[in-house]
């Protein structure tokens, strides 16, 4: 027997105009915040005399980057491979030892504190050790990455799968389920919610890790990590900020993917029917 | 409040205006308060820096009316960032990046230039079989960044070499471990720093290849005194910048003739490395000053252009430098206030053992 889903929401048996309108308005006020900080920052810099070293307007960082566009891109493709490497082996990993974990309620007891107390250690400090045993390629970025990105949904992973509902899970007993029955129809799909959650934490943090621990060293002709920091030191803000910008869209073009990805996978979901109302 | 507690805490009030009222007194008779500056330095304490440190512990900046800061450099601290935004008067930084940010529109002048000599190199194992600017091609290749890599690409450009292609340039940390460890082929070190580093983890200098870029014609000028335009304007901060230099001048002369009391000065204010190897770097740092044809500080007109144009030619700036640059008016005027020998015609180095070293 399924379990029951809600009833669809009221807004889907709208016209599409009636919903496309509906959108624009939900969404306009966000929409417009972007260009009116951008403008805000120009009129700033061109008002107040704000010196080129210190904060450089809008209109020159993008002159900057239609001028680089080609150079940028590649460093934040580069970039990027280390990011989402590190995401996919981290998750992977955390996400699987989640799996196994647990199944095994004292071990997941023992370990759960551990790896939440480890979670909040700044890992990215490690980066220099990193880089001493990994080298000053890119395996030591993706090694960062992959650390950074097991905590995170190890522990999302192990919450989800103790948020069954009693209620489920004792039905699932009185029909004698078996248990990878069990596992299978209830536990995971109640733990994906929790799952895509530390996923969509992850994709920021692997972008962080990417760029900051290039900031201690990479290839300078690709990283993008290393440029940005090498153009802010030598006073070349413009260039650093186009840099920024490019990791900048790289980690909201990561998550609105794994979003996506979310919105397919688990669309019953109250997080992601609530954004259709 | 307690009768007692009451009266000791009246006497003790009287006191302090009793002395308030001597000290004041004293003060008066005093000369004028000093100017308060700041100099940036280019890194960590080290003895790169020791004239600056000799002059402070020496009483020079005092007797000139200054009360000066040294604000420690190190990674991700660009002097030029810092006096532009007015954290500091005075900074230290290479003539590279100098003419690098004068490009970028931030107005900065050199107004001392210490260093006569470069000291950077590029070492690599002698297995790697790197003999000259043309063994890179397709090696991985540490540079600093940070505006030290100017060297390097200009004599990569000067052997055809594509610095983008035909290379892997990292950017290395900066510690030599990377090096050590054999995870690149060549790296960037100076002659006082992480030359000694290599030797002190237990190597001689036969297992080393060196390029020199001096030697390659492509080497800039490195440590000189900067401040910025807008402030040297000022006919008040001319003085100020002059007595600065003077001061500064002196204490360099003062590690030149005592080059051992002046490691010591420099180990009071607490490097990161030891003793020993602030020996070596002394006596490193007194090979690049030391002699100045023309005085202490004072820019070789020939030597700017050179670094001017090397800068030019090989994309450092994208416009040709102005003489503007640089102004020896100051460290002219710093030299006549100091009496003794300011060009160092007659001093030998002397022979420093590192501790780990290998013969």
């Amino acid at each position: 027997m399924a379990i029951k889903t809600a009833p669809e929401p009221l807004l889907a048996s709208f016209s599409w105009q009636t919903r496309l309108l509906a959108g624009v308005r939900r969404y306009l006020p966000a929409i417009l915040i972007l260009p009116s900080g951008l403008i805000l920052w120009e009129l700033g810099v061109r008002l107040f005399n704000i010196q080129g070293f210190l904060l450089p307007a809008p209109s020159l960082i993008g002159q900057t980057f239609a001028d680089n566009w080609a150079s940028l891109l590649d460093r934040g493709w580069y970039t990027f491979q280390e990011a989402a490497l590190g995401y996919f082996i981290g998750c992977g990993l955390g996400i699987l030892f989640g799996l196994v974990v647990s199944r095994f309620g004292t071990v997941s007891a023992a370990l759960m504190p551990i790896a939440i107390a480890i979670n909040a250690v700044p890992i990215i400090a490690l980066s220099p050790l990193v880089r001493v045993w990994f080298g000053i390629g890119q395996p030591s970025k993706i090694v960062i990455v992959a650390i950074l990105c097991f905590f995170p949904c190890l522990i999302s992973a192990v919450r989800g799968l103790s948020a069954a509902s009693p209620a489920a899970l004792e039905l699932m007993r009185s029909y004698a389920t078996p248990e990878i029955e069990t596992f299978v129809k209830l536990r995971l799909p109640s733990a994906l919610p929790f799952i895509f959650n530390g996923l969509k934490v992850c994709t920021s943090l692997s972008m962080i890790g990417a760029v900051v621990s290039e900031f201690y060293g990479g290839l300078m002709n690709k990283s993008l990590g290393t440029f940005i920091a090498n153009e802010a030191s030598q006073v070349r803000f413009r260039s650093s900020w186009s840099g920024i910008i490019v990791a900048c869209a790289a980690g909201i073009a990561f998550y609105l993917l794994v979003s996506l990805v979310e919105r397919l996978l688990i669309p019953w979901h109250v997080s992601v029917r609530s954004q259709s109302k | 409040m307690k009768p007692r507690s009451y009266q000791f805490f009246t006497g003790l009030v009287a006191l302090a205006l009793i002395l308030t009222a001597c000290s004041g007194a004293a003060t008066t008779a005093a000369p004028a308060t000093p100017d308060k500056v700041s100099l940036q330095l280019k890194w960590v304490t080290q003895a790169q820096f020791a004239g600056y440190y000799a002059a402070l512990d020496q009483g020079y900046y005092k007797a000139q009316n200054l009360d000066v800061t040294i604000l420690e450099g190190g990674p991700n601290i660009a002097p030029e960032q810092v006096v532009a935004s007015g954290g500091a008067q005075f900074g230290l930084d290479w003539m590279g990046s100098l003419l690098s940010s004068r490009d970028q529109k931030v107005n900065l002048v050199n107004i001392g230039q210490v260093f006569q000599r470069g000291a950077i190199l590029e070492v690599s194992w002698k297995n790697a079989n790197i003999t000259g600017v043309d063994g890179l091609k397709g090696k991985t290749v540490g540079v600093w960044g940070f505006g030290n890599e100017f060297d390097l690409y200009a004599a990569l450009a000067k052997h055809n070499i594509n610095k983008d292609t035909d290379v892997s340039i990292f950017q290395q940390p900066f510690d030599m471990n990377d090096f050590l460890n054999h995870k690149i082929d060549a790296a960037a070190a100076m002659t006082y720093n992480e030359y000694a580093q290599v030797l002190e983890a237990g190597h001689s200098p036969s297992e080393l290849n060196v390029i020199n870029f001096t030697d390659e014609g492509t080497a800039m000028l490195e440590d000189g005194i900067f401040t910025t335009a807008d402030w040297i304007k000022d006919a008040k901060n001319q003085d100020i910048a002059t007595r600065f230099l003077r001061a500064s001048f002196q204490g360099w002369i003062y590690c030149r003739d005592n080059q051992a009391a002046c490691v010591d000065i420099v180990v009071k204010h607490g490097p990161a490395l030891g003793k020993n190897h602030q020996a070596w770097m002394m006596n490193e740092i007194n090979k690049l000053i030391w002699p100045s044809p023309n005085g202490i500080g004072q820019m070789d007109p020939t030597a700017w252009q050179r670094t001017a144009d090397t800068a030019l030619k090989f994309g450092v700036i994208k416009a040709a430098a102005s003489k503007d640059s640089y102004n020896t008016d100051y460290a002219t005027k710093a030299l006549s206030g100091i009496t003794g020998d300011t060009k160092g015609a007659a001093w030998q180095p002397t022979t420093v053992v590192l501790d780990g070293a290998k013969p």
